[in-house]
């Protein structure tokens, strides 16, 4: 019972870390950003090379936010720029990234499942359970991750601008405000976050160059339901992160792997705003 | 029209695709200058204002200077750092946000919020004691006042107003005309107000234009003899 | 190098028997593919032929993708799993139950039925009334990752993972599968293109281009695009089908999105919205990578990436417009078309079977954003034969009285009918067929569509649409004729919409607007932007309109003495609420709308 409690909580850690960088995105670019998954999967890969390289596992978090923040700010000049007028060729744009930075992954590291050293091994006690002590730091981290952005957003005057865009870009623009500096950073910062996210889910399970796409899918769904709201986030990753382990422990996990996708698309069917209040 | 004019518009034509909203119109204004834009719906003042600050582009021939200086091509944030202070008609307010955060939206830096907030709460007390409630929240009249505030926080020289008095009681009308006479008065700042509410442009314009479909068909000192003829029978419902 | 811009305007004379040639053309072109096909085989290695039956297949399974995201709009990740459905159709029966002529047939009939029902579920998922493309892409996507985690969890009866094969199937020679899927791909193309050339097919750019418009011409996009999908659905099943039955295998990937996503990139490589591009890209990529990702496996995908991404950032149209430019430019003469203009018979205006005396009645209307209150409390009726206007300042809730009276949806609270009809919660087309017909304040129908063309589609809820051809005749009503006759409109009768100037535009949109013959007529601002002599000829032809056919007009104008030269009644709104409601002078004379407008008002006063 405590464990299966705690599943759902390191789940909708595990969804909240990977869906937050997709939905900041959304939100100031109104696109969905379907190299997402291959920000992920980067990021995996980075963690893959700092255990390759001998360092410090802890040093893949670090190492990985960097690559996925230059790789995203690479991606936004060249491609996410000039389809800011066309949304859905975005999403095939960014599709296409995706595909890219599998194939180079593949090219680079070969196609085959490999593993990542886990910065710590073990479990602990937990209210008269044992639970692996990693994914209790995955909750921790997921935390500091919505914590974090929280504070850009609601602290800083950077995040007070990215606000305005979000909200009413013609009006920020009219202001003063670059929108463009500010998309172009909101990507960088989507594409740190999935790498950083890729990162801190690769002890949990291995690397593989298509590691990104479910992921990528649920973080994907749980945006859309969410609005652009960091609280609905939080609120739908909860509510189908649960509903993920429920289904999985005590129906079928191939089931549960598909629970947050067609869960997703009725609610959005019957209710369109989902999780968020309007 | 000398080189130091707050605001220079020659030659300019825009509009929205096919449809040419505003013809070639040429207008100047100075420094110290409040200028009303009058007009009935619909005969292309917003529509001036945007080309202004760059939302639409200038059709070919025509270009637009402030201070001497040539926006027209400029991207709108580009513009608005000139120290220009654009009040839209609509949607003109974050209103999710809070006060504060509106009114440090009108500033390019957090540093001179303090001092920005002393200047216009002078003007607009509530402001000040409000700062935490969100925008959406206040009434009618306090959120164009909001408006003004944001817009002086930065101490604008050109300040571009569209339709303020709209759906205003006339004491609030009141306080607003006291504002911009004062703000003219005491830094020389250009306003340029496009309104409907003719009584209450005349009364704080020193100049007014008259734009008919798009073109300026008149231009004169509020004062001078005639000028309330000719605004009436151009305005007249 | 002539300029194609220009040559599309004016004068140019009608080409008659113009889609007579179309036909002509396309018969050419199938009889000459089918020979090529015919003599392929003996040509080509045996390795060449078979990747080009699957070819073959995957095209017009592309085919399908091209009609659906190329013409109509919907970008869809899903025509894999309607393979799959036909395949596994075929591989589950010839493996459980064994293979006949009988059970062939009935496999094939399982797979279009089951193609059909989840068709059906994924389009009334996808497609409702204000649903956003977006959601309806993320169906697509979901429906093939289901699909293929169904097939997992199968275990030995579906294969799981590594599908089924060694199944009996049919005993013919590879030939003959060649002959069967190139055959398939020819009809099936000339098919869709004389369908997205005839009238009907229009309907599918006019839903891509502008569909809320649609909705207002009385056109149920959702159903038109349920209906594509299912046909779409019913080709790819039998693709799927064809390939399981040549190849006796079948595996999880060919309903998965991978090769979802496959079909789109082909299609967007290919050209998208040009049937002939997505086809030969699928064939073109569809062999290469059988025979280079033998030799480049990691690096054939990368350059189809990096050539997918290229095209969509600087070529989004795709490379067939880019070779057809190689052989000079047809499509100005093919857009140069027209039919002749008739009038069509007179027919009672819609909506007035049941009529009673009001042609509009609203009963305490309200309509709330959060709780910011637009309209609060609106009472009134208008009779036929009435031309009412809607006056007051801006925000004063004018144009969103428009929308409530067209669209079921809009409204907060209180009630309206339509003559006599009740528009609950309905949609915009099934109230268009209550008699309304919305003029749009921004004239914007339909960019890449003729005038003649769309003037058609405001036809189609009363004529009906060709399905594989075009009319040489185009039958309007006798008001429509007039406006189209007086603005000089049936001169461009071959112009695209977005080259005519702005007042021709707002003529365009009131002849579409007539030609749903309605008998309630709601305009918003139509002489914004107008010149002079624009506004007094509109303004003659509603007083016409009122007079000479009986319509009640409703009409938002901010132009006061455009309003006072036509109207019988007139009701002025501020902050939501009706503050008066009577004649032309007792509104002019009025102290009350003199201090609305002069901004003096706050509150609305008691009378």
């Amino acid at each position: 019972m405590i464990a299966t409690l705690l599943d759902i909580v390191t789940s909708a850690a595990i969804l909240y870390a990977v869906a937050a960088g997709l939905l900041i995105v959304f939100g100031v670019m109104k696109i969905i950003n379907f190299a997402h998954g291959g920000f992920l999967t980067i990021g995996g890969y980075s963690a893959l090379a700092v255990t390759k390289l001998g360092w410090n596992p802890w040093a893949s978090l670090v190492f990985a936010t960097g690559i996925g923040f230059v790789a995203g700010m690479i991606i936004e000049r060249l491609v996410v720029k000039p389809l800011y007028s066309r949304p859905l060729d975005a999403i095939l744009a960014t599709w296409g990234l995706g595909i890219i930075i599998g194939q180079l992954i593949t090219i680079a590291f070969g196609r085959e499942v490999q593993f990542v050293q886990s910065p710590m091994s073990g479990a602990i006690e937990f209210a008269g359970a044992s639970y692996s002590s990693y994914r209790l730091v995955l909750v921790l981290a997921a935390t500091v991750i919505g914590v974090g952005i929280a504070a850009l957003l609601q602290k800083t005057r950077l995040g007070l601008v990215t606000r305005a865009v979000i909200m009413n870009e013609d009006l920020a623009r009219g202001l003063g405000i670059n929108s463009g500096l500010v998309r172009f950073f909101t990507f960088s910062l989507g594409a740190a976050l999935a790498s950083l996210a890729g990162a801190l889910i690769t002890p949990l399970s291995s690397v593989d160059p298509n590691m990104g796409v479910p992921w990528l899918v649920n973080a994907f769904m749980l945006v859309l339901v969410s609005g652009v709201s960091f609280m609905s986030l939080l609120v739908a990753t909860v509510v189908f992160g649960g509903a993920q382990v429920l289904v999985s422990t005590y129906v079928s996990p191939v089931l549960g792997g598909l629970t947050i996708v067609v869960a997703a698309a009725v609610l959005m069917r019957v209710r369109p705003q989902g999780f968020s209040r309007e | 029209m000398s080189a130091a004019s707050a605001l220079s518009v020659s030659g300019v034509s825009s509009g929205y695709g096919e449809a040419v909203i505003v013809r070639d119109v040429s207008l100047a204004m100075e420094s110290g200058e409040i200028l009303a834009l009058l007009g009935k719906n619909g005969m292309g003042k917003s529509t001036l204002l945007k080309t202004i600050m760059g939302f639409l582009p200038v059709r070919s021939g025509g270009s637009i200077r402030v201070f001497g200086d040539t926006v027209s091509g400029l991207p709108p944030y580009r513009v608005a750092r000139r120290a220009i202070a654009y009040t839209p008609q609509e949607q003109a307010l974050f209103q999710d946000l809070t006060v504060e955060e509106n009114l440090r939206l009108g500033l390019r830096d957090d540093r001179t919020f303090d001092a920005g907030l002393a200047r216009v709460t002078k003007a607009f007390a509530f402001v000040g004691e409000r700062l935490a409630q969100r925008a959406g929240t206040l009434s009618g009249g306090e959120q164009k006042m909001l408006l003004v505030a944001r817009a002086l926080m930065a101490a604008p020289k050109l300040m571009l107003i569209d339709e303020i008095t709209e759906g205003l009681q006339p004491s609030v009308i009141e306080r607003l005309a006291g504002v911009l006479r004062a703000q003219r008065d005491e830094f020389g700042t250009a306003i340029l107000l496009v309104e409907q509410n003719v009584r209450f442009a005349l009364s704080v314009a020193d100049s007014f234009a008259l734009i008919k479909s798009g073109e300026i068909v008149d231009r004169g000192r509020v004062g001078d003899a005639g000028a309330e003829a000719s605004i009436g029978t151009h305005l007249s419902v | 190098m002539s300029s194609a811009g220009i040559q599309g305007v004016a004068g140019s004379p009608a080409v008659a028997g113009k889609a007579r040639s179309d036909f002509r053309r396309v018969i050419v072109f199938s009889v000459v593919a089918l020979a090529v096909i015919g003599v392929a085989p003996y040509v080509l290695d045996t390795f060449m032929v078979n990747s080009l039956i699957r070819g073959f297949l995957y095209a017009a399974v592309a085919l399908t993708v091209d009609v659906l995201w190329g013409y109509t709009g919907v970008l869809t990740f899903g025509q894999s799993a309607f393979f799959g459905i036909g395949a596994y159709a075929a591989g589950l029966i010839f493996t459980h139950v064994g293979f006949s002529l009988g059970y062939a047939a009935l496999a094939l009939a399982a797979g279009v039925v089951a193609a059909i029902v989840v068709a059906g579920i994924i389009g009334w998922l996808s497609f409702y009334h204000g649903a956003s493309p977006l959601y309806a892409s993320v169906v697509s996507l979901v429906l093939p990752i289901v699909l293929t985690q169904v097939i997992y969890t199968g275990g030995e009866f579906t294969g799981s993972s590594s599908g089924l094969s060694g199944f009996e199937s049919f005993d013919v020679s590879m030939e003959l599968w060649f002959w069967v899927a190139g055959g398939y791909l020819v009809l099936l193309t000339a098919g869709a293109w004389l369908f997205v050339r005839s009238d009907a097919g229009r309907i599918l750019i006019a839903i891509r281009d502008n569909e809320p418009r649609c909705e207002y011409l009385g056109i149920n996009a959702s159903r038109v695009k349920i209906l594509l999908l299912t046909a779409g659905a019913v080709v790819a099943a039998i693709a799927g089908y064809a390939f399981a039955c040549a190849q006796m295998v079948v595996a999880p990937e060919y309903t998965g999105f991978v090769f979802g996503t496959e079909l789109v990139i082909w299609v967007a490589l290919g050209g998208r919205g040009t049937l002939l591009g997505p086809v030969i890209g699928t064939l073109l990529i569809d062999t290469s990578t059988s025979y280079l990702s033998g030799n480049l496996p990691f690096y054939w995908k990368l350059i189809i990436g990096l050539a997918f991404v290229i095209v969509i950032v600087a070529i989004p149209k795709g490379l067939m417009p880019l070779i057809g430019g190689l052989f000079g430019r047809r499509r100005g003469e093919a857009t140069v078309e027209v039919p002749t203009l008739v009038e069509a018979a007179a027919t009672p205006f819609a909506g007035l079977e049941g009529a009673g005396r009001l042609a509009v009645e609203l009963k305490g209307v309200r309509r709330h954003y959060g709780s910011l209150k637009v309209l609060e409390g609106i009472d009134f009726s208008v009779k036929r034969g009435e031309l009412l206007s809607l006056v007051g300042p801006n925000g004063a809730g004018k144009t969103t009285l428009m929308r409530c009276l067209s669209d079921g949806y809009e409204r907060s609270g209180g009630s309206i009918h339509i003559n006599d009809h009740d528009a609950a919660r309905l949609p915009p087309h099934r109230i268009v067929g209550f008699g309304i017909g919305r003029k749009f304040q921004t004239a914007n129908a339909f960019d890449t569509l003729t005038v003649a063309e769309s003037l058609r589609i405001a036809r189609t809820r009363i004529a009906g649409p060709a399905f594989f051809s075009r009319e040489a005749t185009l039958a309007l009503p006798k008001a429509a004729l007039q406006v189209i006759r007086a603005t000089g409109l049936d001169a461009v009768m071959g112009v695209e919409a977005k080259h005519l100037s702005h007042g021709m535009k707002q003529a365009l949109e009131l002849a579409m607007v007539l030609s749903l013959e309605p008998s309630v007529l709601l305009l918003d601002e139509p002489t914004a932007g107008l010149t002079k002599p624009e506004r007094t000829m509109i303004g003659t032809i509603l007083t016409d309109l009122v007079r000479d056919h009986g319509l009640c007009i409703l009409l938002v104008e901010h132009d006061l003495d455009f309003v006072r030269e036509i109207s019988s009644r007139v009701i002025v709104l501020h902050q939501g609420r009706i503050v008066l409601d009577g004649t032309v002078a007792e509104v002019v004379e009025s102290e009350l709308v003199r201090t609305i407008y002069s901004g003096g008002l706050h509150a609305p006063a008691k009378p």
